[in-house]
């Protein structure tokens, strides 16, 4: 009997061997040898690579000296602490190179048209380059990796490939991107016209960063990778695909492209990250972008802005001492677009906001990118706009400039655009080279030559343009302006104690008092002429438990936000360490530029 | 009569009914704990039974003398005790076994009652002189377990085996069989991390099993189950628990139970019709929790301190702020919302509140009510037994504002029929359904909210603030359920043969389950000032899941046993075959038509279809030989060849045997000692196994692309897209089982006929071929490395587990006593490990699990003379903080002068091994007493050793991040100088009082920094150290219950057997070192960031019919 129960039992065993009940598969997820068979299976690869940025944009700055920052900013620490190998740990990351790089090694198995095939591969290669240009911009040498490396690869142990090296590649990847991905491509998706915005933007970067990056000693080759931004961007404009979004409303044109709920169709957006809260995609970054969460706009750019005559603001003798309410008097019109202004109104509040003090912030406040609406939809809804035709207009200035061809009517069809939207003044070439200005020349001591004149001024346009946008810190990086992120932003000015207007309207909002005086209660504290409370802050130094920290306390002065000094040191701060783990791993890879 | 006890009181039946019960065999057999238990009652019982019989009987004095001797062996027996029932009168026997006693009349009955014997009652009559002989009664060793597809008598058992009986579980306050067996047997080790009702704990035997994890595999009435099916049987069902420890007696599951598993039996019928009612009401509140730091000018102050010594000054209150935190200190009456002074459209919060109270039940109610009723029939004289039972069961969770809740009904219907006298059917039907619901937002994030928030505004709206925002969503946010009705069928039949040597069992399973998930979120208002009440949380949403589940298991396996002489074999052959699916399709809509119609039709946007889906398929041929000489040299074989769908098909089947023997030194006859009064039962048992393991993915093996749903809009919506490329999971060229050899000695002693007994095992187990990582590679990688059978690990432990169990004689009415005591240890170590730098980033060979390397802390820097002689930058958190005096100072153990954590073990710079993290020393008592209807339980759950490093806010609170809350202890932090007098001018007399003025130079906790203990970073604090290494020990009383059973004549009046009424309570106290600061069981999730726990108070009734 027994044996009658193995035999069975062993029949039943040897049956399994084969038969379908032991084999089982996934249904969720799809085997590579049943994939890249077709077109539409490429689509359904190349969208789930999709990297756009989003929100974090608007709070970007936090990195430069747009802004001042109560948060852990990886620069901040860097340049106030003792940062190496061990504490700066952050950024080498391979996992997206992986991705893209087994799309491309999978792809010519596919069955579809040569054109297909190209442009996917032409939009992975563009993935490609970002990630790459990431990389360089913070290692500068990296090793180049094309192919997907297999745990036995040789290759994983290998040195840093020279930047120039990786730089060529990465333009290589980019000219076929451009060549070959199409137009037409999902909205929400980078197509033809994204791809080449980057390309020139890439260009641009490295053109410049060569150029005044000495410890390269690449810059012979800076002149080709201008030359490529220059015909890039020109290649973008003649298109005439694209163009400055104006409906003839300079005090709000250009603030409509941060606050909109739909920028597809919108023709200065060349590629749009929409947003929808009802499609879990939401925007809402009001409490973090607003207030004193973390930034504050800084003096130092509110001073940059031209007067709406064209005329520089810091030309005026007493710019330094100027109070809140008269600095924003008569200014490019963009800047009340992107910063809270004396007598904004914060929905759904009915009297104008007054700007509230608090230490470490500059009581200045940040507009672009606040949805200024109590509505949650259209809050979460909001679309970022990923490159603007803006940007290819200066990038095509910019290059111009610095290959000294620059003339009025490439200004006249690129930085003029841009002023014209704001209802400001053409810059001049002539006039702008007749008398550089001084203020700028003191921040960008490089700058040098015929052109110098307008290259600080497309580096203002620039500035003043893409604020609270996330440019900055790259344009410091590759003008070799690191050290200006050694002065500790500022805030508003005041002249002392005492009562001042906030909103504009010649009635006092706020007062500063003594360190040492008591805020009254309520009933105590003083009133404008329009019967409101004042609103009471203790004055003093930093050191002082005082809510506004003065330069020189009782005496006024600016507001101070911070004061652990901040050294930066060239070149090394340009560049970041390689995380000590991945030098213990693989020898090969040494650090450069003293950092250790 | 016997019958009828033994039923109503749900006894294992025991030698002494077997006459009574034919297939009394089956059934398993209680430990020495229930025995007392049994004994109680069938004593209240005959006692309160014959009381009744005697109450009309008329008095008279007289003497009755006799010896007492035990019938086996023929000898007097000392220390018996006889009592005239319903009476005062007692004697006990002396050393030649004699007594003498007074009786009140010749219709007196005397009781003759002696532990480990059975109690035997004699009607007096004329007599004067009553020599009696007194029968063992069965001992430990003699009791039937149950094992892998079959039962087994303790004394033959090869293995670590040790079984529990069901009543165990019936009269606690658990709403299920897992919570029950929380320390209820050597080396079982059930771990729970939180509270949430329903919860699937952490099940382990015998300690860390391998880095991937495994537990124990679970059978219910001989089918392998899931940990799940543990939430849905009823505990009063139970019959019996196994809980099979080494290799050989787990052997027989092959590749499922690799460590261990635990074997449950259900209830069957018994011969008299019973009817039992179990009921229990109980009220939970939290046990440990960490109570923040709740006036609002010290928070205020020291939180803001906190940020300034950092270069991220976040919190800067200003100084309306302070002067309303100091009125409130002073006089909490003072209103604790107000428009704000900086900002008259907006309102500002100053509150002073313990979030605890205003979102926990501090007495949630949850309840058991069990019915069952068995019995039999006869059909030809043929029996058919029928157990049939149903149970509510709700477990009530710790959010007071909304539902939170988990219940269970379920319905089994068991009947057993034998319609030849060669054939038993058996069928054993379950239905349940559990419904779970609860809240959209974790309980936990209230450790989140701080005391100056408020929830409430003055106008009935919800804060502006994390406390209101919470309390919205909780009330008009949405909620998430969880619906669950399944059915397990088993189908058994059972042919006996060959004159009882052969049985044949088929065996079929079938779990079929419905899944209901549905959840919906809904938009809720937030008040942020007196005129300005805004929407948040969009437009909503709804989604509901639908999964089906079939399990099916077949089994066909025979079992010959042959007895020639002196000589048993018993062979045991057998297939099984499993297949699992679940499969589950997610529907979610975007969009409500109205927040109040929270329904999937009700929707206008868009909509998602998620699907899920796994399975596997196993196959096994297994079996097992047994050889017994006299009783006496037991040898045992057992193998299995076992199959998985988890496997390519080219390394699918493995082999796993294993080989175990026992030796009754105490039965030879050179023995010393067994006719004594110590009658000492000693048995040696020793076993070897190897098992594979199939816990690893379902479909691990096969590379895929994972897809999902975009994030961004494409065209205007998410779509499927490819996530990433696919993982290097394995490679299947090189993959395998993981093996788990284990060799295990035992040692059973019993003494006074095992009123005294003992166990005791030693276990080594080798986890091989651990799929793992085997090496890391460099990060251009991209991925981590494929997977491979790389890792060895080693497991050495042993168990001890004591029982004694007496009576006392008092009066009449003797005290029962037994008790259970358990110990177990193990230690486990890497002995195989690609890591050939030693990094401490993965495992290396010979780390032991759990080790805790860490900085040696030496005081704090003084000044800054003392900084600059060590530089400790790089252990900075952020590399942004600054070192001033009071930051903690490390012992420089490489004599570099300069603090750092080595990456490695050969070059570990100033780390050192600092502690363990796992739990050791786990230990499990019970103590049980009984006399005269009432019974006391305790029994106590604890563990003996284990190091905990506190990380995350719920210790560190500021110092983690200035986001949440700050803790009593925090407050004892460095302070280099006293506050000036304009400063102590503006402080409340509470900061005052708390001394945070002053300077304190001698704290217990480093100055003041945010992020210092940042875990996000994991630098400074973060990086364990021995000054706050922490002391996780604990026992925790589990349980305490005091019950009494009414006399017979009062439960007669209602036609009942036995009523019981008891009182018991759950998680009551712990004796702890770490509970200052959490729940000692909560630092099992990690940061004891736990669903709270709960202390239960319950009181119920048990009546039999």
């Amino acid at each position: 009997m027994k044996k009658t129960f193995l035999y069975i039992a062993s029949i039943l065993i040897l049956s399994a061997c084969n038969d379908d009940f032991m084999d089982r598969y996934p249904q969720t997820s799809i085997a590579p040898e049943e994939f890249f068979k077709t077109e539409e299976d490429l689509a359904l690869y190349i969208n789930g690579l999709i990297s756009l940025p989003g929100m974090g944009q608007y709070q970007a700055d936090q990195s430069s000296d747009n802004m001042a920052t109560t948060g852990a900013i990886e620069i901040k620490n860097i340049m106030t602490g003792a940062p190496s190998s061990q504490t700066i740990t952050g950024g080498w990351n391979w996992g997206r190179l992986r991705n893209i790089n087994y799309f491309l090694d999978n792809l010519s198995n596919t069955n579809a048209s040569p054109e297909a095939l190209n442009h996917f591969a032409g939009i992975a290669r563009f993935y490609r380059a970002q990630f790459y240009m990431d990389m360089v911009k913070r290692y500068s040498d990296v090793p180049w990796y094309d192919q997907l490396l297999s745990p036995t690869d040789e290759e994983l142990y290998k040195p840093r490939d020279p930047r120039a090296l990786v730089m060529e590649k990465v333009m290589e990847d980019l000219d076929f991107a451009s060549t070959h991905v199409r137009e037409d491509v999902p909205t929400g998706s980078p197509g033809n016209w994204a791809v080449k915005t980057f390309y020139a933007r890439t260009a641009l970067y490295e053109g410049t960063f060569r150029r005044y990056h000495d410890e390269l000693a690449l810059q012979q080759s800076a002149g080709a990778f201008l030359s490529k931004a220059r015909d890039i961007s020109q290649d973008i404009i003649s298109s005439g695909k694209f163009s400055i979004y104006m409906t003839g409303q300079p005090q709000s044109d250009y603030h409509s492209l941060f606050s909109s709920q739909n920028l597809i169709g919108n023709p200065e957006v060349i590629l749009v990250n929409p947003f929808d809260i009802n499609k879990d995609r939401n925007s809402n970054i009001n409490g973090t972008v607003f207030g004193t969460y973390e930034q504050s706009p800084s003096r130092d750019l509110v001073q940059t802005y031209l007067m709406r005559d064209g005329s520089r603001f810091t030309d005026k003798p007493s710019f330094e001492t100027l109070q809140y309410v008269d600095e924003f008097q008569n200014r490019d019109p963009r800047m009340t677009q992107t910063l809270v202004f004396p007598g904004w109104v914060r929905v759904p509040d009915p009297a104008p906001y007054v700007p509230l003090m608090n230490r470490n912030f500059t009581g200045y406040y940040q507009r672009k990118g606040y949805n200024n609406t109590t509505d949650n939809i259209a809050i979460g809804s909001l679309d970022v706009p990923v490159y603007r035709y803006a940007e290819v207009l200066l990038t095509f200035a910019e290059a111009k400039a610095e290959l000294n061809e620059l003339t009025q009517a490439d200004l006249d069809i690129s930085v003029n655009l841009l002023r014209a939207r704001a209802g400001m003044p053409s810059l001049g070439l002539n006039q702008a080279n007749a008398s550089p200005d001084g203020y700028l020349m003191g921040k960008y001591p490089q700058v040098s030559g015929p052109n110098a004149g307008v290259l600080l001024e497309i580096r203002r346009e620039r500035r003043v343009e893409f604020a609270m946008e996330g440019y900055r810190h790259d344009d410091l990086m590759r003008w070799a302006a690191g050290t200006l992120l050694e002065r500790i932003p500022e805030g508003m000015y005041f002249p002392g104690l005492g009562k001042y207007d906030l909103t504009g309207d010649g009635h006092e909002d706020i007062i500063l008092i003594n360190k040492d005086s008591a805020i009254p209660t309520d009933p105590q504290k003083e009133r404008n002429e329009l019967g409101t409370l004042l609103v009471y802050y203790r004055a003093g130094t930093v050191n002082d438990n005082v809510t506004v920290y003065l330069r020189n306390g009782a005496n006024g002065g600016t507001l101070v936000t911070e004061t652990t000094p901040r050294q930066f040191i060239d070149p090394k701060y340009y560049y970041r360490p390689i995380p000590i783990q991945q030098v213990i791993l693989n020898s090969k890879l040494q650090q450069i530029f003293g950092w250790e | 009569m016997p019958s009828s006890l033994s039923k109503t009181t749900n006894l294992p039946c025991i030698a002494i009914y077997a006459t009574h019960y034919p297939n009394c065999k089956i059934l398993p057999m209680k430990t020495n704990l229930l025995y007392a238990k049994r004994k109680i009652a069938i004593k209240s019982l005959i006692s309160l039974g014959l009381t009744f019989l005697l109450m009309s009987v008329g008095y008279g004095q007289q003497t009755v003398t006799g010896i007492v001797k035990d019938k086996a062996e023929d000898l007097p027996l000392p220390g018996v005790s006889v009592y005239q029932k319903n009476s005062s009168n007692v004697a006990i026997t002396d050393m030649e076994g004699v007594f003498s006693i007074q009786v009140n009349s010749n219709e007196s009955e005397l009781v003759f009652s002696f532990i480990g014997f059975e109690t035997q009652t004699v009607a007096v009559g004329d007599r004067s002189i009553i020599n009696i002989t007194l029968q063992l009664e069965e001992t430990i060793l003699e009791q039937v377990v149950v094992v892998g597809y079959g039962v087994q008598k303790k004394i033959n058992l090869t293995g670590a085996v040790d079984q529990i009986g069901g009543e165990q579980l019936i009269n606690r306050p658990v709403a299920n069989v897992m919570q029950g067996l929380q320390g209820a047997s050597p080396g079982l080790n059930i771990t729970y991390s939180g509270g949430r009702p329903g919860t699937v704990p952490d099940i382990n035997i015998r300690g860390f099993t391998s880095i991937n994890g495994g537990g124990p595999l679970i059978v219910i009435d001989g089918v392998a189950g899931a940990y799940e099916d543990l939430l849905r049987l009823n505990p009063a069902d139970i019959e019996s628990f196994s809980v099979l420890r080494d290799a050989a007696s787990a052997a027989i599951y092959g590749a499922r139970a690799a460590f261990g598993v635990v074997l449950i039996t259900t209830k069957t019928g018994g011969e008299t019709q019973t009817i039992s009612y179990n009921s229990n009401f109980t009220w939970g509140r939290p046990t440990v929790l960490p109570v923040p730091v709740t006036d609002p000018y010290i928070y205020s102050r020291v939180m803001d301190q906190a940020t300034s010594n950092t270069p991220w000054n976040y919190i800067n209150f200003n100084d309306a702020h302070y002067q309303w935190a100091k009125e409130r200190s002073e006089n909490p009456a003072i209103e604790d919302v107000r428009i704000d002074p900086n900002d008259p459209n907006r309102w500002a919060y100053m509150g002073n509140n313990n979030w605890y109270n205003y979102f926990l039940n501090p007495s949630s109610f949850s309840t058991n009510q069990s019915l069952a009723i068995s019995g039999s029939a006869s059909v030809n004289d043929l029996p058919i037994n029928y157990y049939i039972s149903g149970d509510y069961t709700r477990e009530n969770g710790m959010n007071k504002l909304v539902p939170d809740f988990w219940d269970r009904y379920s319905l089994r219907a068991r009947v057993s029929a034998s319609p030849q006298k060669w054939l038993k059917i058996d069928n054993n039907l379950n239905l349940y359904q559990t419904e779970r619901e609860e809240p959209v937002t974790n309980i936990t994030d209230i450790y989140f909210l701080t005391p100056i928030e408020v929830a409430e505004n003055p106008d009935g709206t919800w804060a502006n603030t994390d406390a209101g925002r919470l309390a919205a969503r909780l009330n008009d946010g949405g909620g998430n359920r969880e619906n669950m009705f399944g059915f397990h069928n088993i189908i058994r039949g059972t042919g006996t043969l060959l004159n009882g040597d052969l049985t044949v069992t088929g065996n079929a399973s079938f779990k079929r389950e419905q899944w209901n998930y549905g959840w919906e979120r809904t938009k809720f208002d937030i008040g942020f000032g007196p005129n300005d009440i805004r929407t948040e949380g969009g437009d909503g949403m709804v989604a509901e899941r639908n999964g089906s589940l079939q399990n099916t298991i077949l089994d066909l396996y025979g079992n010959y046993s042959k007895t020639f002489g002196i000589h048993n074999f018993s062979l045991l052959a057998g297939y099984n075959q499993e297949s699992y699916t679940f499969s589950s399709v997610e529907a979610e809509r975007r969009v409500l038509i109205s927040s109040s119609l929270p329904y999937l039709g009700l929707t206008t946007g868009d909509q998602f279809i998620t699907p899920g889906y796994s399975t596997y398929a196993t196959r096994s041929v297994f079996g097992r030989a047994n050889y017994t000489i006299n009783n006496k040299y037991i040898l045992e074989f057992n193998g299995r060849y076992d199959g998985s769908s988890r496997f390519p098909s080219s390394n699918r089947w493995g082999f796993f045997p294993s080989i175990s023997g026992a030796w009754i030194i105490s039965d030879e006859s050179f023995f010393p000692g067994t006719s004594t009064d110590l009658a000492p039962t000693l048995k040696l048992r020793s076993s070897y196994g190897s098992l594979g393991n199939q816990n690893v993915a379902n479909f691990g093996y096969i590379q895929a692309l994972p897809t999902g749903l975009s994030g961004n809009l494409f065209n205007g919506d998410r779509q499927v897209v490819i996530t990433s490329a696919p993982p290097l999971a394995v490679d299947p060229n090189f993959y395998t089982w993981e093996r788990v050899v284990t060799t295990n000695f035992g040692v059973d002693l019993g003494l006074w006929e095992d009123k005294f007994f003992g166990s005791f095992d030693y276990f080594i187990r080798n986890t091989k071929d651990m799929l793992t990582n085997p090496v890391e590679l460099p990060g251009v990688l991209g991925t981590s490395p494929p997977q491979q059978n790389a890792a060895d690990l080693q497991t050495k432990g042993w168990e001890v587990s004591l029982s004694y169990r007496t009576q006392f004689a008092t009066g009449n009415q003797p005290i029962q006593f037994s008790s259970k005591f358990f110990v177990s240890d193990s230690r486990s170590f890497i002995t195989r490990f690609e890591n050939e730098q030693g990094l401490f980033s993965n495992y290396r060979v010979g780390q032991e699990i759990g080790e805790i390397w860490g900085l040696t802390n030496d005081g704090y820097f003084e000044n800054e003379d003392q900084i600059s002689q060590l530089d400790q930058s790089a252990i900075i958190p952020w590399g942004a903080l600054d070192i001033v005096p009071g930051w903690p100072r490390y012992v420089d153990l490489d004599d570099d002068a300069k603090i750092e954590r080595g990456f490695n073990e050969n070059d570990p710079r100033d780390l050192s091994i600092i502690g363990n993290s796992r739990p050791r020393y786990q230990l499990g008592s019970n103590i049980d007493l009984s006399w005269n209807g009432f019974d006391f339980s305790l029994f106590l759950q604890g563990v003996g050793r284990q190091d905990y490093y506190p990380r995350h806010y719920l210790f560190w609170g500021p110092y983690q991040q200035p986001y949440a809350n700050i803790y009593p202890w925090n407050l004892d932090f460095y302070r280099g100088q006293a506050d000036s007098e304009a400063l102590r001018a503006m402080h409340s007399q509470s900061y005052i009082n708390a001394g945070l003025a002053d300077a304190n130079l001698n704290p217990t906790y480093p100055v003041l920094q945010s992020w210092l203990a940042d875990n996000n970073y994991g630098a400074g604090l973060d990086i364990p150290q021995t000054q706050y290494l922490l002391n996780a020990a604990y026992v925790r009383i589990k349980n305490l219950s005091i019950g009494y059973t009414l006399p017979l004549e009062i439960a007669r009046k209602i036609k009942a057997t036995r009523i019981r009424i008891f009182v018991t309570g759950e998680n009551l106290y712990e004796f702890s070192a770490i509970k200052k600061f959490v729940d000692p069981e909560s630092v099992n999730n990690g940061f004891g960031w736990s669903y709270p726990f709960q202390r239960r108070y319950s009181g119920g009734i048990n009546i039999d019919l």
